[in-house]
């Protein structure tokens, strides 16, 4: 049973990583037409309407949770490589490039 | 300078400058998540608070906030230092990849006198020439073993029954504690035995040379004779035998024992913590059976799924909560390790829970006939002729060979967490590992899609239940901390 689901204005990487959470309950395909995304999910014909509402639920919510984490990742980014380097300053594994 | 911060520290506006330092996050239940930083400690909070937390709402003033500056998840102007503070801890988890291999396993025979339906390796056979380690194989692994830069080694002697070759044993502690007097390495010995041959003399030379006994108890009598035949129908008989008459020998906690979950077990889970406390043990390691070889070619391993197991781990681990809150120490190991992850900065080095995955970082294995697998499981793959894992061969290759291996390498860093997806945005990617053997064998690929991977809903699920437990009760989040922090 195929279910679209239409967002808005949403990064295309945000729902990807989304569904891939879903990879054991559907199968995706995203379309985009302008600002929209139209995610069409294929779901095992065994799965009952009230399975399949319940997991539509959850997909949402989880795109809900991938844009607050895309916001955490472009944020923390510089900060991230700052701790790394710091962490591993006092071994040989990291060298300066010759200018 | 005062104790406490001025005044006006408190009275800032409630929607503060901040900038959020690097975490993770998933759902605990409901509305309650997780969020981890890059050292793997968490905090939990509801949703509400992680959309204002996010989007730069929260109330400096607020419990949150204080709990998240206090565990560098954010950087404020009074907390300048949680950079290094982060790295500090980063680097202290990953201090363990620079002590390479300390866990070298030697298969010194596949013979074995029992005939476990899961087990993956042992051959009914007298035939010592086609399943013993000759001496020039042992002498071959332990250049390895010594070309190792890992400063604390420990050598542990699988089978099959590796009393069935104990001449090669004394061999190996002998030549290895006589090439160590040069490279003065931290040197253990450990026989992995299920003790039906065990006896005085091959005791006494365990204590003579340090060496350890680790032993196989499933449970209950007729669970572990069920779970283990053996010509004369009394494994249990003879492993408790052994069990007390190694204590005697070589003290009470020179002895541990693993137990492995079969069909059997999942009705048990409280007989068998039972059986260990009657035994003296002080805790027990309530572990799932490894897909792996025979498991899987007699069916034992699809005798049950992981939701089976899992609901015959959390009835264990719950009698062995209550059993702590009536005053009777006990532990469960799988538990305490992860606890470690969780609650301290050290990494126990347990090698399912690692990434980079623990093979040929953290153990490899020495086969009786020469061939080199970066752990037992692979190993396990080898003997049912997938040799995908498969390092070299000592009598053939040189160290930079076999530990440069593509066989080696290429699972490594495929399976890499911090770059596999799901895996690099989980809030549990600090508590778990990559485990490319397991999904090598079910999956066909080092990674797999972890919706579909049973390690990872099985993992996901004691993670969940770990933290669950403790914000629900004072008692179990102080007894975690203990056993976190006495390993």
């Amino acid at each position: 049973m195929i279910v679209e689901v239409l967002f808005q204005g949403h990064d295309l990487e945000v729902l990807e990583k989304a569904a891939y959470r879903f990879t054991n309950k559907f199968a995706l395909v995203i379309t985009t037409n302008g600002d929209n995304q139209i995610c069409a999910l294929d779901f095992p014909a065994d799965k009952t309407e009230e399975a399949i509402s319940f997991t539509i639920r959850e997909f949402k919510n989880e795109v809900l949770d991938q844009k607050l984490r895309a916001k955490i990742k472009a944020e923390s980014e510089p900060i991230r490589n700052l701790i790394l380097a710091h962490a591993f300053s006092k071994t040989s594994l990291i060298k300066n490039e010759q200018v | 300078m005062s104790k406490f911060e001025v005044i006006e520290f408190f009275e800032r506006p409630s929607e503060s400058n901040y900038q959020l330092l690097p975490f993770s996050f998933d759902r605990l239940d409901g509305e309650k998540y997780i969020l981890t930083n890059q050292a793997g400690e968490y905090i939990t909070m509801d949703r509400m608070y992680l959309d204002k937390f996010i989007n730069k709402k929260l109330s400096s003033t607020s419990q949150e906030y204080i709990k998240l500056r206090s565990r560098q998840f954010l950087l404020d102007e009074t907390n300048s230092i949680a950079p290094e503070l982060l790295a500090l801890k980063v680097r202290t988890k990953y201090s363990r990849l620079s002590e390479f291999t300390s866990l070298h396993i030697f298969v010194v025979s596949l013979r074995c006198e029992h005939s476990c339906p899961y087990c993956q390796v042992s051959r009914q056979s007298e035939d010592k020439s086609a399943f013993d380690m000759s001496r020039d194989v042992a002498l071959k692994s332990l250049d390895m073993v010594f070309r190792s830069p890992a400063e604390a080694v420990k050598i542990e002697f699988q089978g099959g029954e590796p009393l069935l070759n104990f001449d090669l044993i004394k061999f190996v502690v002998a030549e290895a504690r006589r090439r160590n007097i040069e490279f003065k390495k931290n040197l253990g010995f450990v026989i992995a035995t299920n003790l039906a041959l065990v006896n005085r003399e091959i005791l006494a030379f365990c204590k003579e040379n340090d060496v350890l006994i680790s032993t196989s108890l499933d449970g209950p009598r007729d669970l572990h004779n069920h779970n283990r035949p053996r010509p004369g129908k009394n494994s249990y008989e003879k492993a408790i035998e052994g069990i007390n008459l190694a204590r005697e020998i070589l003290g009470k906690y020179s002895v541990s024992a693993l137990m492995t979950t079969t069909e059997a077990s999942l009705s048990r889970p409280i007989e068998i913590i039972d059986e260990y406390l009657a035994h003296g043990f002080n805790g027990i390691f309530l572990r799932s059976l490894s897909p792996y070889g025979f498991a899987i070619k007699t069916k034992t391993y699809r005798a049950y799924k992981t939701a089976e197991w899992l609901e015959f781990y959390k009835k264990g681990l719950d009698y062995i909560i209550q059993l702590n809150k009536q005053g009777i120490p006990f532990q469960e190991y799988y538990a305490t390790t992860i606890l470690v992850k969780m609650l301290t900065s050290r990494e126990p080095g347990y090698v399912d829970l690692m990434s980079p995955s623990g093979m040929g970082i953290a153990a490899v294995v020495y086969n009786y006939d020469g061939t080199v697998h970066p752990s037992d499981e692979s190993r396990m793959l080898a003997e049912m002729g997938d040799n995908t894992f498969k390092m070299g061969n000592v009598l053939t290759d040189t160290y930079e060979e076999i530990f440069t291996s593509e066989a080696l390498l290429n699972p490594l860093e495929e399976s890499i967490t911090k770059s596999v997806p799901m895996c690099h945005e989980c809030a549990f990617e600090p508590y778990c590992g990559s485990e490319p053997v397991y999904h090598h064998a079910l999956h066909g690929d080092f990674v797999a899609r972890k919706a579909e991977s049973d390690f990872c809903s099985k993992n996901m699920a004691i993670f969940k239940l770990l933290i669950s437990l403790m914000e629900e009760d004072p008692f179990v989040k102080s007894l975690f901390m203990r056993w976190a922090n006495k390993t």
